[in-house]
């Protein structure tokens, strides 16, 4: 074990437990016995609370100051020892805190909406699971054992999107998006193999360190890539994401919204030295790409929770552009505001839902409640709700004093300063950002306007109590999350006080403002307008081509490999069989015929021999004497004529 | 006086009978007379050629020796026979066969 000194062992105690927690989480929440379930939602909240403080000790303790490592010699393979280690740094960091401060309101939040739920023990138990693999993908300083906690965390999301098994719809979207993912992960796992045959090493602070701009290093980080497609659900591997919204809300918010999807930024970002231009370039593309399929699609959508997740799928695919434009920083910001206005707005849909799902049960009525068709005029009934929808909601927008606005500001800076003064295919993409963020306001707006304003339509009759007060507190403290305060002190400029080295440009926040209030008139002015469409429900029928293309390949691939297993490699071992079976029979004849032959003929022929001689002497005296006077008379002859 | 060639002949068809009792007949007696006969078809040729010469007796002194022998080979073969035959109770040369396995 080796570590740096300059760290206190209280800072050491935090950091393991703010790791060890979440686990210590799902191991007791399986400990406890099914009498006591209801412990179960006490014990876990609680600590999860733990590791979240020790882990803001260890945030606040380590921020701007040098980075921790830590590591532990794990296993030797062939000569190679391999470590497993954690690396701290400000981002790392900023994501430990993250992670564990929304996995705490999170559970926070599940003692109210998950009450009553008949498997609540292994709710609270992947919820655990799920934090600590995605705390191992922060903070591991390999690969290897960050794709462990990335395989880990894809598991613990196939458990919560199938929470609910007794629903086809959640079994089969659950196996959707483990396939999906693993399609993905293949990828990424040839990527990691590459890593090893060149660099020797999975360490995340010696990659890139040797001869850059290397074939080999464009074909690992796009491999790599792969997996960050498959896990931040970008084109064309998005169609997991909105099926993924039949787990539980809570877990949409924290898995599907704030953490784990962002998981695949994250690995970018970490391993960001690795990336040669081409690249960055390809990642570019796939990102503006998945942002406008998400915003499109988002408009298209009548369902909560499935136009939070097209919605989501945009913001990614915003992060993943400007990751593309070398922009790290800046798309680490939007991940970080990203985090806290998702989950807040996760967890006010479901907030909704929860209510209106037990207002149905009381009044006997039957409709969909996440449709929102059926919704309107709920901030009458809903207030709390609605002020957290509309703070958390102008983030997501993008409106000014609101964290999203400068997050969304730092990757348009970035985007125009890559793109650069001449007219290329990169002002294409920077279109493309800016119509992302005119379909972010727009969609947001019809969501709200749907849910909140206008008249009461199947709701009118319902009694609705607003929300208890576990689900509100995460409400609120993730709403004040989403103002501009979280990331700069000033409401205009995100050069926040994490990472002071950003560009800004004053021109684009003024373009921006503008930006936004255009886009809000057109909402406004069009809010009656449905913009309803096939091609937008279906996004672009990206699922269909998945599907064609995963029947395609998946049928057709083995169908091949069949018939050439059949035809070629079959025909091929039956042919030598058959020529063996030939050889065998002519040497089988041959030594029959020869060389049994000479044996057994020179064995007969001693055997004739021998029975012609036998009879001169078969123990008859006077036959001697007959065959004495003959031989005697042959010889006489012979001799005297 | 007759010549030689007629006792030469009668000697041979008596050696030649003699040969072919000892071949042809079972019974152990009868093969003894076939050697009788051999032996007197040999005095035979021994007087014959001893009349050759006159003033020789060297021939006729062999027939003597040969019969005296013949006497001796016939007691001793027929003894042998008397003995062969309380033993086996046969003197058919065939059925006396005890070394043969």
């Amino acid at each position: 074990m080796q570590s740096n000194i300059t760290y206190s062992t209280f800072f050491e105690i935090c950091l393991l437990l703010s790791v060890a927690l979440p686990l210590a989480s799902f191991i007791v929440s399986f400990a406890i016995s099914e009498k006591y379930s209801w412990a179960v939602s006490i014990t876990a909240p609680l600590l999860l609370l733990v590791s979240a403080l020790s882990s803001s000790v260890v945030f606040f303790s380590l921020h701007d100051d040098q980075p921790f490592s830590i590591a532990w010699n794990w296993f030797v393979i062939s000569g190679h020892p391999l470590t497993a280690g954690l690396l701290l740094n400000n981002l790392s960091a900023t994501m430990l805190l993250v992670v564990t401060f929304i996995s705490f309101l999170i559970h926070f939040y599940s003692i109210g909406y998950m009450a009553g739920d008949s498997s609540i023990r292994k709710y609270f138990a992947m919820l655990g699971l799920f934090t600590f693999s995605m705390l191992m993908i922060v903070l591991a300083d390999n690969l290897l054992l960050l794709f462990v906690g990335w395989e880990l965390v894809g598991f613990s999301s196939y458990m919560l999107i199938g929470h609910w098994k007794e629903k086809p719809a959640a079994a089969r979207a659950a196996k959707k998006a483990f396939i999906l993912n693993r399609i993905g992960d293949a990828g990424f796992l040839v990527g990691l193999m590459l890593l090893w045959t060149h660099q020797g090493s999975f360490a995340l602070n010696q990659i890139g360190l040797t001869d850059a701009m290397a074939a080999w290093q464009t074909a690992a980080s796009l491999c790599i890539f792969c997996g960050v497609v498959g896990k931040s659900a970008q084109f064309p591997l998005l169609t997991w994401l909105p099926d993924a919204m039949e787990g539980p809300t809570p877990v949409s918010a924290l898995i599907h919204a704030a953490t784990m999807v962002a998981a695949g930024v994250y690995l970018v970002i970490r391993t960001f030295a690795l990336f040669t231009p081409i690249a960055l370039d390809v990642v570019a593309v796939v990102g503006i790409i998945t942002a406008l399929i998400g915003a499109f699609a988002a408009l298209g959508q009548y369902d909560i929770k499935k136009i939070l997740a097209y919605s989501t799928i945009s913001q990614l695919g915003l992060m993943v552009t400007a990751l593309g434009a070398g922009a790290s920083d800046a798309a680490f910001l939007h991940l970080f505001t990203h985090a806290f206005f998702k989950a807040c707005l996760f967890l006010a849909a479901g907030a909704v839902i929860h209510a209106l799902h037990h207002a149905q049960l009381q009044a006997h009525a039957h409709f969909d409640v996440q449709d929102v068709r059926n919704l309107g005029g709920l901030r009458k009934k809903l207030p709390v709700v609605f002020i957290v929808f509309i703070l958390s909601g102008s983030s997501l927008a993008g409106l000014p004093f609101f964290s999203g606005f400068l997050s969304k500001d730092a990757i348009l800076t970035a985007l125009i300063s890559w793109a650069g003064a001449d007219f290329s295919w990169q002002w294409l993409v920077v279109g493309g950002a800016f119509t992302v963020t005119f379909l972010t306001v727009l969609y947001t707006f019809k969501m709200i306007w749907y849910i909140f304003f206008g008249s009461e339509k199947k709701t009118s009759e319902l009694s609705i109590s607003a929300p208890p007060a576990v689900m509100q507190v995460p409400l609120f403290t993730l709403a004040l999350a989403s103002l501009w305060i979280m990331v700069s002190w000033n409401p205009f400029v995100h050069t926040r006080w994490m990472n002071p080295a950003m560009e800004h440009s004053w021109s684009v926040t003024l373009f921006s403002i503008v930006w936004v209030i255009m886009a809000l008139a057109t909402a406004y002015f069009s809010r009656e307008k449905s913009f309803y469409a096939d091609v937008l429900f279906n996004a672009f029928y990206v699922d269909r081509l998945t599907d064609w293309m995963t029947k395609k390949i998946g049928l057709k691939v083995p169908a091949i490999t069949i018939t050439l297993d059949k035809k070629w490699i079959d025909g091929f071992i039956h042919a030598t069989a058959y020529v063996q079976v030939l050889i065998a029979h002519v040497t089988g004849w041959i030594d029959r015929a020869f060389v049994d032959g000479t044996v057994n003929g020179m064995a007969s022929f001693v055997r004739g021999v021998g029975s012609v001689t036998r009879t001169f002497q078969n123990g008859k005296i006077q036959l001697y004497i007959f065959w004495s006077i003959f031989t005697i008379i042959i010889f006489l002859i012979w001799t005297l004529l | 006086m007759f010549p030689v060639e007629h006792f030469l002949f009668l000697a041979a068809l008596l050696f030649s009978v003699g040969l072919l009792i000892i071949i042809t007949k079972r019974n152990t007696i009868m093969v003894l007379l076939g050697i009788e006969l051999l032996l007197n078809a040999s005095n035979l040729n021994l007087v014959a050629f001893n009349q050759l010469w006159p003033a020789s007796v060297d021939g006729q002194m062999f027939v003597l020796f040969v019969i005296i022998v013949a006497v001796c080979e016939a007691a001793v073969g027929l003894a042998i026979v008397l003995q062969v035959y309380q033993y086996y109770q046969t003197s058919v040369t065939d059925s006396i066969s005890e070394l043969k396995e």
